[in-house]
C-alpha cells in the first residue's frame, strides 16, 4: 500500500505555537513509523503532527486492509530537536482496528521540551486475534 | 623442600583456574528461572487492573490535563497541586495512589508543583516538629513553623468497573474518571475519563 506523504499542519504559528516542528518538519511516513516486524494488513495511511499550547500533538490514521479485526500494538517516542529522548518509554497500547477499519490514533506530547516523534508499531502476528500473543509480542503472558 | 613449596603453589593455582572455568561472562546470577522483563509491556496475564491499565490511564489523564488553561497557568504562576485519595469502587484490590503518583510525577516533569498530603504529611509534621521542638537544631539553620503552603486545586477522582460472565467468557469494563477541582470555590474546572475493557476466554 502506498503510503501518502506526511502532512504535516504548520499552523503552530497561526495558533501562537513559537516553536516549530523543525526536526519533525519535511518527513515522509516512513520516516516517523517504526515497525516491529512486517505488517501485511495495518498501515499508516496518514499522519498529522501540529504543536499547540507547546505540545506537540499527532494523529494518525491506521488503515486495515483485511476484514479481519488486527490487535495492533503501538507507542511514541518523543524526541528533541538534536534526536534526543525528552520522556521516559512510553507504556505499549494496545488497540484493536477492526475488519477494513481506518482507526485514528491521537497523541500529545507529554513534555513541552518534545519536537519531534517516532511512532513504534507491532501488529506482526498478522492474524486478527487478539488474545494470540507470542514472544515477538509487547503482550506478555497472554495465557488467560 | 622444593617438592611441598611447589605443591603448595600449584594446589591454589589449580583451583583458580577450575572456578575460573566455571564462571560465565554473564553479568546475571541465577539458574535462568527467573528473569527481567518489560516494564512496559501489555500485560495480559489477567483481567484483574494491571500495569498496563495503570500506565495507559495515568498517561492518559497526564496528556489530557497539560492540555487545560488551569495547568498551565499553574506552571506559569506556581500555583500548587495536590491529590485527594482516588475512590476505588472495583471489587479489586489496588492502591490507586499508584495512579495519582505517577500523574503528579509526570506533571511535576513539566513544571507542575504539588504539595503533600494524606500519608506523606505525617513524615512532614514529624521533621518540622524534630527541627523546631527538639531543641536540638541551631535556630537560623532551621526551617520555621507556619511556612507551608496550600493548594489551589486538588486532584479527586474514582475508579469503577463492570464485570459480566457466561460460560465462555468474561468481559470487564473499567471507567476511570479524574476532576481537577479549585479548592477555594469547588468548581470542577477538568475533568476526563479513560475507559478499558478487557475479555477472557473461560
Amino acid at each position: 500500500m502506498k503510503q501518502r506523504a506526511l502532512t504535516f499542519l504548520l499552523s503552530a504559528t497561526l495558533l501562537g505555537g513559537a516553536a516549530s516542528l523543525q526536526a519533525a518538519e519535511g518527513g515522509s511516513i516512513a520516516s516517523k513509523v517504526e515497525e516491529l516486524g512486517k505488517m501485511t494488513y495495518l498501515k499508516v495511511s496518514d499522519m498529522r503532527a501540529v504543536k499547540r499550547d507547546g505540545l506537540l500533538r499527532i494523529q494518525v490514521t491506521i488503515s486495515n486492509s483485511s476484514s479481519d479485526n488486527q490487535q495492533l500494538f503501538y507507542r511514541f517516542r518523543w524526541l528533541d530537536d538534536d534526536g534526543f529522548t525528552v520522556w521516559e518509554e512510553e507504556p505499549w497500547k494496545p488497540e484493536v482496528v477492526y475488519g477494513l477499519q481506518k482507526k485514528m490514533i491521537n497523541a500529545v506530547s507529554p513534555s513541552f521540551k518534545a519536537t519531534d516523534f517516532r511512532l513504534e508499531l507491532q501488529a506482526a502476528k498478522n492474524d486478527g486475534a487478539p488474545l494470540s500473543g507470542g514472544s515477538d509480542h509487547p503482550a506478555k503472558n497472554l495465557n488467560q | 623442600m622444593t617438592k611441598i613449596t611447589s605443591t603448595r603453589l600449584l594446589l591454589p593455582a589449580l583451583l583458580a583456574l577450575s572456578l575460573g572455568a566455571c564462571q560465565t561472562t554473564s553479568p546475571a546470577i541465577g539458574d535462568g528461572s527467573v528473569a527481567y522483563g518489560d516494564s512496559k509491556a501489555v500485560e495480559t496475564v489477567t483481567t484483574d487492573l494491571g500495569s498496563t491499565d495503570i500506565q495507559m490511564i495515568a498517561e492518559k489523564m497526564t496528556q489530557s490535563l497539560l492540555q487545560t488553561p488551569e495547568i498551565q497557568t499553574a506552571i506559569k504562576k506556581r500555583h500548587l497541586l495536590m491529590a485527594s485519595p482516588v475512590k476505588n469502587k472495583t471489587s479489586e484490590y489496588f492502591d490507586t495512589r499508584m495512579i495519582t503518583d505517577t500523574i503528579l510525577t509526570q506533571l511535576q516533569k513539566n513544571g507542575v508543583k504539588y504539595v503533600i498530603e494524606g500519608e506523606d504529611m505525617q513524615n512532614q509534621v514529624d521533621e518540622l516538629s524534630r527541627q523546631n521542638q527538639s531543641g536540638l537544631y541551631k535556630k537560623s539553620k532551621s526551617v520555621k513553623m507556619g511556612n507551608m503552603q496550600g493548594a489551589k486545586y486538588r486532584l479527586d477522582g474514582s475508579i469503577s468497573s463492570i464485570i459480566k460472565k457466561n460460560s465462555s467468557m468474561k468481559d470487564v469494563y473499567y471507567k476511570m474518571n479524574l476532576r481537577l477541582i479549585e479548592i477555594e470555590s469547588g468548581i470542577v474546572e477538568w475533568s476526563d475519563e479513560k475507559e478499558i475493557r478487557k475479555s477472557a476466554k473461560r
